[in-house]
């Protein structure tokens, strides 16, 4: 269950090597152990700059795609897991972890207690999920808060203390490296009981339990007989709590009005104490029908200091809450589109923002644009082949809006316009994004009375509601 | 003991050196880390570990500096401190400078506990015979256990933040030498029992059982009480190595930690426990069990991972000590909970996961492989799980994947892969698609509409039409390719799938001929199912359209692949017309190949024609000498000559038809190619004799080479540059003698040589391979002195014991004895350097070390179990080598 060596590397298009590695670190006490557990089958960990080389070109982020490589685009080369062999100075390193994000490779090579010849199913090897953690740890770590590169320098730079916490010998210990930092400011305590390892510490002051759940629709309308259209709605729920005591006991139990939509598919946070079976059985699997567990869903727990997902959850909601008409028809250079937009009336009509983002693929700049909207205002990016409605706060009484008009497409260079595989031709889509304030569209909702603190004074009790929806 | 003695002194001989200042560091460490093996090849590689050593006690450097080395060392030790002896140094001396570091608190404390443990597990050190392990481990119990170290390690408040880390250290020694800790088996639950730092103390105990556990079991042995309270060891005094010696050997690649069904049995069966052992260690497991909550969700997973293992097959222990931990874990959006609940399923089956439990487990793995939440990567390792299940009935065969029996198409609905996937996804999904696929071919045939047949023939279609956009990333098109073999693969018995991919790979073509290495590569690679007919409309594909076409080099690639004996006429045909078009140097040579692949179908007399034809028009004077060399081999040859002539040894590998293979087939020819090796080197039997000492190398050959080179480095530069050994010819199968390689010393101690290939294959390519270091061991240096007169041994013996001294340095030490005695030893081991003999229990023995050392044994009044060694030497640096060595030997028997 330990690591061999773990990496990070930007990854930096155009540059000779195409990425830099930004941080490594390697574990020779679990090397060692692999050597004598891989046998004949060992492959020693390579040095940076050969690994960095044969990442890249495995995940095709090498700028050197354009022939056909038989070791890369082979038929029978079949990734289906984000797990990988790398061809390095004749031998194969196995397995390989690895995946990008916000252009950052995450990468790292666990060990495997036997020999990798046959090799062994993913499944059984222990490793592989606890470098995945490590790898989401860090990653979390790196992106916690953080906004421009300078910031992602300083964390860089707080890694290898952070992991010489976390993973001192290659096993990690605590997949949330901010915890560790918190367990060096939090040092000095002492600790006068049993107290979980996920708590680096305990609070002192007013208990406080806040509460927020967020929820996102994503929504697929093809308005077409032969493809259903889509929405799912996808909620996360967020707590702090604020509490005295090495380990409060607290119930949360969210609850949906007579007429919500069910919660389904719920992940819990591993510090909820157990699960009643209906929560651990419904699922989107199943065709939706009355008998569905519909609440209050009550989550036991012993809270961590820090804010915490305490669960998530998905929802299928009877109607999508804006329903969309989007029509394009090509003549010659220009296109003609139409746009209807219907908000459902059971949803509240107050936005942060609201807007329908248009854009045009594999065609040249856009020269012009002659348009009618019913409502708010059309913004265009001529270079970016895109258009931006503007809704605004509010749809109108009718709640119906409209778009049309007419775009001119210039001559089409190959750089610079953006280039997509499925936008061919009429195929085109438009994209909704917007936010409703203190709203969720199943209608779950948490309050005063969802709370049941059994620890020494009375907790103040705050929920918030965010709503947030992409339609496409 | 020896080693003892000679290990601080080689740590005091560093601190003579100037410390190096902070800048130079800080650039010495940034070109270590740029490459270390140039670095180390480099002239300050030697050094580098001495360096850092002495320069952590240098009062000018500042505390982070000393933190960064410590960082070098915790990656690198094996590169500081290549062999055992100077681990054990480097061990010593982080240890003393720990002893040394002033009462006030110091960031030092943690890292220098981290690097000693390091560097004794990593450098292979640690053992009963090591100074620094016999100072290290009850340092780090003390530390563990929370008992006062005095002043000397800093204020109290430090210590508690040591505590964890001596844990952590425990338990790396641990998991490198399994049974270390054996022996403290009851004093961790006692400890467990009371507060403090739950976490280390949970894994450690049980990494700790379950290696002793199956330790015990292979011993044949029960728990012997190991698991009630035991006595503190303290520093310096005796720590039990007893089940450490005996697992030590036993770190060797276990049978698959994932447990098939029928292994059931497996070796903890033989574990005999006592009623009351068996309590005990319940009570111990249940223990952990309760306080595994406190634990990070990743450490619970690793308890869960190592408690499973301990318990598997352990006869009286029912795995329902587990059943409560279950359904909280279930509920998590852990990978490491989930995955660890997966490892109990495949570790205990029925006994702890009825079929309505299983069918829970696979609702909840089927949600979390679908759940927008989750990070990709981990829902794409959950459908791995899906299709690796462990089930309680598997009914296929072990090993492959498929689709559980409870997973219904129903379970499977948000699981199907669409367009819009990224490819890794869209893969994996395809193939639950195509596993589904095979288990309703039934239904398929009752024609129902919305089967998954009709999902897979539309999903397929789409990945064409994205292969086929002009401009489109390689990408696009392998993906597609890949989604066609794997359908190909998993449904090669149904025609009613693969008739329609046939086509409509055959329409891709038509769009983008482009692609053909793709296609080429897909024939080569798929079974006739799919290859047969493919290969048939994609020559229709070509021979039917002539004339039009830009992409002739495509055309001619993919028909050199799919060229046969049928349809000849339109094929000739096609490439008559073609020929006129073949105006460069690369397609000429293309069609060449298709002739080529013509005569070896053994196509006839419509050939004779063109390749006549051939031989009188192209431009190039190569192509028509290729053409009219066709021409002869198949007007003179029978089809089966023909055959062989044209077999893959005629010519260079560039046979794979393509004009880019040909190209690269030319390049490679030219150039040295990275290679795995084609032979295995082995140190064979040790020869003393001669004037310097000879490795014999054993030479296992797997693969037919020519014009071996091998090329040796010594590293460290312990050794006078070596030569090269150059062998002519080597096959596999055929007896070859040993390789004589010999050593010139600079300084007797045992080494690594790197060593290199370099060959010609029977293809004519020359490769490159880098062979696994060879070790040379300190007694592969061992020399006997000249035959002294008969009768004058003893004098002769007793003139060189005498002679060592003052220079040299004397040592006593015990060396444990096999079975067989000392008799035994000496004749398998020493018998060369025996100068005189009185068996069975005394020997006086001489060995010369080169280049201008020697070392005597007395092994004198040999008991059953050891005989106390008497030595000298006038080297005392070879002292902890020889200490190393007799024990080795006797281990070895």
């Amino acid at each position: 269950m330990a690591q061999r060596a773990v990496w990070l590397i930007s990854h930096e298009p155009g540059t000779p090597l195409c990425g830099t590695v930004r941080f490594s670190r390697r574990y020779p006490t679990v090397e060692k152990r692999a050597k004598v557990f891989n046998g004949a089958s060992y492959v020693p960990v390579p040095e940076d700059g050969p690994f960095l080389k044969a990442l890249l070109f495995e995940l095709r982020l090498s700028d050197d795609d354009k022939d056909f490589s038989e070791s890369r685009d082979s038929c029978s080369h079949i990734n289906k897991t984000s797990i990988y062999a790398l061809l390095i100075g004749g031998e194969e390193l196995w397995p390989v972890i690895a995946f990008m994000k916000n252009g950052m490779i995450y990468a790292c090579v666990p060990l495997v207690e036997q020999t990798l010849f046959p090799r062994p199913p993913l499944i059984s090897i222990s490793g592989i999920s606890q470098g995945f953690e490590l790898l989401f740890g860090v990653q979390g770590f790196l992106y916690s808060g953080q906004k421009n590169d300078s910031e992602l320098n300083t964390k860089l730079s707080q890694l290898p203390d952070l992991l010489l916490q976390t993973c001192p010998f290659g096993t990690l210990l605590d997949a949330n490296l901010e915890n560790s930092l918190d367990s060096i400011n939090f040092a000095s305590v002492t600790h006068p009981q049993k107290q979980p390892t996920w708590k680096a510490g305990t609070y002192k002051g007013k208990p406080q339990v806040s509460i927020s759940i967020t929820e996102k629709v994503k929504s697929m309308q093809y308005d077409k007989q032969d493809i259903a259209d889509t929405w799912q709605v996808i909620g996360v729920v967020t707590c702090k709590c604020d509490l005295e005591g090495s380990m409060p006991n607290v119930t949360i139990s969210l609850s949906l009005p007579t007429n919500g939509s069910p919660l389904q598919d719920i992940l819990v946070h591993p510090c909820v104490t157990s699960l009643d079976s209906a929560i651990l059985t419904s699922s989107s699997i199943d065709a939706a029908d009355d008998s569905a567990f519909s609440g209050p869903y009550k989550f036991p727990l012993t809270p961590p200091l820090e804010s915490f997902n305490l669960c998530y959850y998905t929802s299928q909601v009877p109607v999508p809450p804006i329903l969309g008409f989007y029509q394009v028809k090509e003549e010659e250079v220009q296109l003609k589109i139409t746009v209807n937009l219907k908000l459902h009336e059971s949803v509240k009509n107050s936005f942060e923002f609201c807007e329908a983002r248009i854009p045009f693929y594999n065609r040249g700049p856009v020269t012009h644009v002659e348009h009618k909207v019913s409502f708010g205002q059309l913004e265009v990016f001529r270079e970016k082949s895109l258009l931006i409605w503007i809704i605004g706060q509010k749809f109108p009484k009718s709640l119906e809006i409209s778009l049309s008009g007419t775009v001119t497409f210039g001559a089409k260079s190959h750089e610079k316009q953006p280039f997509d595989q499925i936008c061919i031709g009429g195929t085109a889509y438009l994209k909704l994004h917007f936010r409703i304030l203190d709203y969720t569209l199943t209608g779950c909702y948490a309050d005063q009375h969802s709370v049941q603190v059994f620890a020494s004074g009375k907790p103040k009790i705050s929920t918030c509601k965010l709503y947030r929806f992409k339609l496409t | 003991m020896s080693s003892r003695h000679a290990a601080p002194r080689q740590g005091l001989a560093c601190l003579t050196m100037g410390p190096t200042s902070r800048e130079t560091w800080a650039q010495r460490l940034g070109t270590f880390r740029a490459s270390p093996s140039a670095f180390m090849a480099g002239p300050e590689g030697e050094d580098l570990g001495r360096h850092l050593l002495s320069d952590l006690r240098s009062e000018k450097l500042s505390e982070p500096t000393k933190i960064s080395l410590l960082a070098l060392s915790l990656e690198y030790p094996a590169q500081l401190w290549p062999d055992a002896p100077a681990a054990e140094a480097a061990a010593t001396s982080l240890l003393d400078t720990l002893v040394l570091l002033p009462p006030r608190p110091s960031a030092l404390r943690r890292p220098l506990l981290l690097a000693a443990t390091t560097a004794l597990a990593a450098g292979g050190a640690l053992g009963p015979t090591s100074g620094a392990s016999r100072r290290l481990l009850p340092l780090l119990l003390g530390l563990a256990s929370g008992r006062d170290l005095g002043r000397s390690f800093g204020p109290a408040s430090e210590q508690r933040t040591l505590q964890a880390t001596a844990w952590e250290c425990l338990r790396e020694l641990e998991s490198c030498k399994p049974g270390l800790l054996g022996g403290c088996l009851g004093l961790l639950r006692g400890l467990l029992g009371q507060e403090g730092a739950v976490q280390p103390l949970s894994l450690l105990l049980a990494l700790a059982l379950r290696n002793a556990l199956v330790i015990q079991a292979r011993a044949r042995a029960g728990l012997q009480g190991l698991l009630v309270a035991g006595d503190w060891p303290t520093e310096g005094g005796p720590w039990n190595w007893m089940l450490a010696e005996e697992g030590d050997a036993h770190l060797q690649p276990q049978a698959p930690s994932w447990p098939a069904a029928e292994e059931g049995e497996c070796r903890l069966a033989t574990l005999e426990l006592s009623p009351e052992e068996a309590r005990e260690l319940r009570a111990a497991v249940a223990q952990l069990l309760d306080a595994s909550y406190l634990l990070t969700p990743v450490a619970q997973a690793q308890l869960l991972w190592l408690l499973g293992w301990a318990l598997r097959g352990l006869r009286g222990q029912p795995p329902v000590l587990f059943k409560p931990q279950l359904v909280r874990l279930l509920g998590t959006a852990q990978l490491t909970l989930l995955h660890a609940v997966l490892a109990l399923k495949a570790a205990f089956g029925e006994a702890l996961f009825t079929a309505q439990d299983e069918a829970l487990l696979l609702r909840r793995l089927t949600l979390a492989a679908q759940h927008p939440a989750l990070p990709l990567p981990a829902r794409l390792f959950y459908l791995h799980c899906l299709l690796n299940f462990p089930e309680n009935w598997p009914l296929g065969p072990a090993g492959e994947e498929a689709a559980p029996l409870l997973l219904g198409s129903q379970l499977c609905r948000g699981l199907l892969p669409s367009l819009l996937h990224d490819p890794t996804a869209l893969l994996a999904r395809l193939h639950l698609l195509c596993l589904l696929c095979v288990e309703d071919e039934e239904k398929e045939e009752k024609g129902q509409d919305q089967s998954p047949r009709r999902y897979l023939e539309e999903l397929l279609a789409g990945l064409r039409q994205r292969a086929a956009l002009d401009g489109g990333p390689r990408a696009l098109a392998t993906l597609c390719f890949q989604a066609s073999y794997l359908v190909a693969r998993c449904l090669a018995g149904q025609p009613v799938v693969l008739t329609p991919l046939t086509h409509g790979l055959a329409q891709l073509y038509r769009a983008q001929p482009a692609l053909a290495p793709h296609f080429v590569d897909l024939l080569d690679r798929v079974g006739p199912e799919l290859g047969e007919p493919l290969k048939v409309v994609l020559r229709q594909e070509v021979v039917s359209r002539p004339g039009r076409d830009e992409a002739l080099r495509w055309h001619l690639q993919m028909l050199a692949r799919v060229a046969d004996g049928d349809a000849q006429s339109a094929t000739l045909g096609f490439l008559q017309a073609a020929a006129a078009r073949c105006t460069d140097w690369g397609l000429q040579q293309a069609l060449l190949q298709v002739c080529r692949a013509l005569l070896r179908a053994g196509v006839g007399g419509g050939l004779a024609d063109l390749l006549q034809a051939l031989a009188r028009q192209l431009e190039d004077p190569d192509g028509r000498d290729h053409a009219r060399l066709y021409y002869i081999l198949l007007a003179h040859l029978e089809e089966p000559k023909l055959g062989v002539a044209l077999g893959p040894s005629l010519a260079a590998p560039a046979l794979a038809s393509s004009l880019v293979a040909e190209n690269q087939g030319f390049a490679a020819a030219l150039m040295v190619q990275e290679a795995p090796a084609p032979i295995r080197l082995s140190v064979g039997p040790h020869r003393a004799k001669g004037p310097v000492p000879v490795l014999q190398l054993q030479v296992e050959v797997l693969e037919q080479v020519y014009s071996l080179e091998l090329r040796f480095r010594v590293e460290r530069q312990i050794y006078a540059p070596l030569g090269a050994v150059h062998v002519p010819c080597l096959c596999p199968g055929r007896p070859t003698r040993p390789l004589l390689l010999p050593l010139q010393p600079r300084r007797p101690a045992p080494s690594r040589l790197a060593v290199r290939a370099l060959y010609t294959t029977p293809s004519g390519l020359t490769c490159h391979a880098r062979l696994p270091p060879l070790l040379v061991n300190f007694a592969d240096l061992f020399l006997p002195f000249p035959q002294p007169p008969e009768g004058a041994e003893l004098g002769f013996f007793e003139e060189l014991w005498d002679s060592c001294l003052p220079k040299g340095t004397e040592s006593r030490l015990w060396c444990p004895l096999g079975p067989h005695g000392l008799e035994a030893l000496v004749s398998r081991h020493l018998e060369p350097f025996v100068v005189v003999a009185q068996p069975p229990t005394s020997y006086l023995i001489a060995i010369r070390l080169p280049p201008d050392s020697r070392l005597l044994l007395r092994l004198e009044a040999a008991q059953a179990d050891g005989v106390p060694v008497a030595l000298r030497t006038d080297d005392w640096a070879v002292l902890p080598l020889v200490g190393d060595c007799l024990r080795g030997l006797s281990v070895a028997g």
